[in-house]
């Protein structure tokens, strides 16, 4: 038996085994999670988007009375599916963090957040919950209203 | 020019009583003063041409030298500055942002600068703090209708929801902090309510159908986008009853945004606030094309003005936006007939 024989035998092998293992669905680096810990990332996720809705509402984010709600109800005009992008009054291509950021600082006369402080996530989630389903469309020169969203207390609210 | 006198505003016949002072809005008692009968003899198709202005929405906050206090300013001198002078000025209500009795004074000051007579009506952020208490103590009643120039105008509290706070035992100030959230959640659907419709009913009974009519409300007399009360529960009752008329002007602030349509013989305009601008809404526009640019939230102007109505007489009718900035597409630059 040459060497090129052999490499063809181990060849062979190795993709019937990586065959087989398609087959039996247990290809995954690691077991699937359970659907108890899906429910538990899932509540965690939906925690900060409520906590990310009540700093949305709150005027506390700032010093003039004015919360992010004011302009923006339900999340709308923040366009979340269009960052990065250059934004003017930013003066160079920035994220949605920098210019939630520069709503505080600016409109609202508040203190900007940490950039990978809890409250900076919550109100992303929050903003881009209110844009589920929207097709990302980086640059997009648009203000939307963000999805129709069904009244009542809680999350999730579809 | 001079200051028009009331009784030339109201354009009251001589047996129309005994008018008060004048003292920069309407008293309290000038619903009272029309009676039905002066309503029907003062109303005629043919209009004295004239024009009007609009303010709405300034959210003013019991906060010293807040932003918003000059954005007023500016509407009032913008008005002021308008040639020919408007006959008067029409407020389509959140003069205030949390009903407080010091917003609603610091903005009745700064309405008082303007140079003929205004008539206000509330929004929900003038009233859900004491119920209205405070602003109808500055601005006296939150319906009425009043006669000028050959039109009726009329002028309802839109902004009237169900007890949503008793049951849940909150305090005032709870109350109104839900009120003052535009999607708030549990807060019910705004309306006029069964008085003032009945109220709507008399009042333009014995008014023919021939007489031009303008009607304010905050809330828009049709089903925009209900979720930010864009919408009046009971606006189809008050379509009704105006159906009789030729053709009604309807103005309402709350939107925050140029908007418009047109619903049988009512054509509805929306207006600028003097604080920020609202987004259009998630829900197709009946008339697109009357839209205005998406402002710069660097510039904090854009995006806010004042507004006027030139009507002439067969009642055409222009409305000006006058925006603060740059903001009005070529179509609508120049004012929309209608």
């Amino acid at each position: 038996m040459n060497n090129t024989h052999m490499k063809r035998i181990c060849i062979c092998s190795g993709l019937s085994l990586v065959g087989a293992l398609f087959a039996l669905g247990i290809a995954q680096a690691k077991p699937p999670r359970s659907e108890a810990q899906a429910a538990q990332e899932r509540a965690a996720l939906f925690t900060a988007v409520a906590k990310g809705d009540a700093l949305w509402h709150s005027p506390k984010l700032g010093t003039n009375g004015l919360a992010c709600a004011n302009c923006h109800p339900d999340g709308s005009a923040t366009n979340v599916h269009t960052w990065p992008k250059f934004q003017t009054n930013l003066g160079k291509v920035g994220t949605l963090r920098e210019m939630i950021n520069w709503c505080i600082a600016v409109p609202m006369q508040g203190k900007v957040l940490e950039y990978d402080s809890n409250e900076m996530v919550a109100m992303e989630a929050y903003a881009t919950y209110a844009h589920r389903g929207i097709a990302i469309d980086l640059g997009k020169d648009e203000q939307h209203g963000g999805v129709p969203v069904k009244s009542g207390p809680g999350y999730p609210r579809f | 020019m001079e200051k028009i006198s009331r009784r030339q505003f109201l354009g009251m016949s001589t047996k129309a009583g005994a008018a008060t002072l004048f003292t920069g809005i309407f008293a309290p008692t000038a619903t009272s003063l029309f009676g039905l009968a002066g309503v029907a003899e003062a109303a005629t198709k043919r209009v004295d041409p004239f024009t009007f202005a609009i303010l709405t929405d300034a959210h003013l906050y019991d906060i010293k030298d807040h932003k918003f206090d000059d954005i007023l300013r500016k509407g009032v001198a913008d008005v002021n500055s308008m040639r020919p002078r408007p006959d008067f000025l029409l407020y389509a209500g959140d003069l205030g942002q949390s009903g407080k009795k010091a917003e609603l004074l610091k903005g009745k000051k700064i309405l008082d600068q303007l140079k003929m007579p205004y008539k206000i009506i509330p929004g929900e952020h003038d009233y859900y703090l004491d119920m209205g208490k405070a602003w109808r103590g500055l601005f006296g009643d939150e319906h009425w209708s009043f006669n000028h120039k050959g039109v009726h105008f009329i002028g309802m509290n839109s902004i009237l929801v169900p007890d949503f706070w008793t049951l849940k035992g909150l305090t005032p100030r709870e109350r109104m902090g839900m009120m003052e959230e535009l999607e708030c959640h549990q807060c019910g659907a705004w309306g006029v309510g069964e008085k003032q419709l009945e109220w709507l009913a008399r009042d333009v009974k014995n008014v023919s159908p021939d007489t031009p009519v303008v009607i304010m409300t905050h809330s828009p007399l049709w089903d925009y986008y209900p979720r930010w009360n864009f919408q009046t529960y009971d606006a189809p009752q008050i379509r009704e009853t105006l159906r009789k008329f030729d053709k009604v002007i309807a103005i309402h602030g709350h939107v925050h945004q140029v908007v418009y349509n047109e619903i049988g013989n009512i054509r509805s305009s929306g207006l600028l606030s003097t604080s920020w601008p609202w987004p259009y809404p998630p829900v197709k526009l009946d008339y697109p094309q009357i839209k205005q640019r998406r402002s710069d939230p660097g510039d904090f102007e854009d995006g806010l003005g004042a507004a006027d109505l030139a009507l002439n007489s067969d009642f055409d009718a222009i409305i000006h936006w006058r925006e603060f900035s740059d903001l009005l597409p070529a179509n609508i630059k120049n004012g929309l007939k209608i």
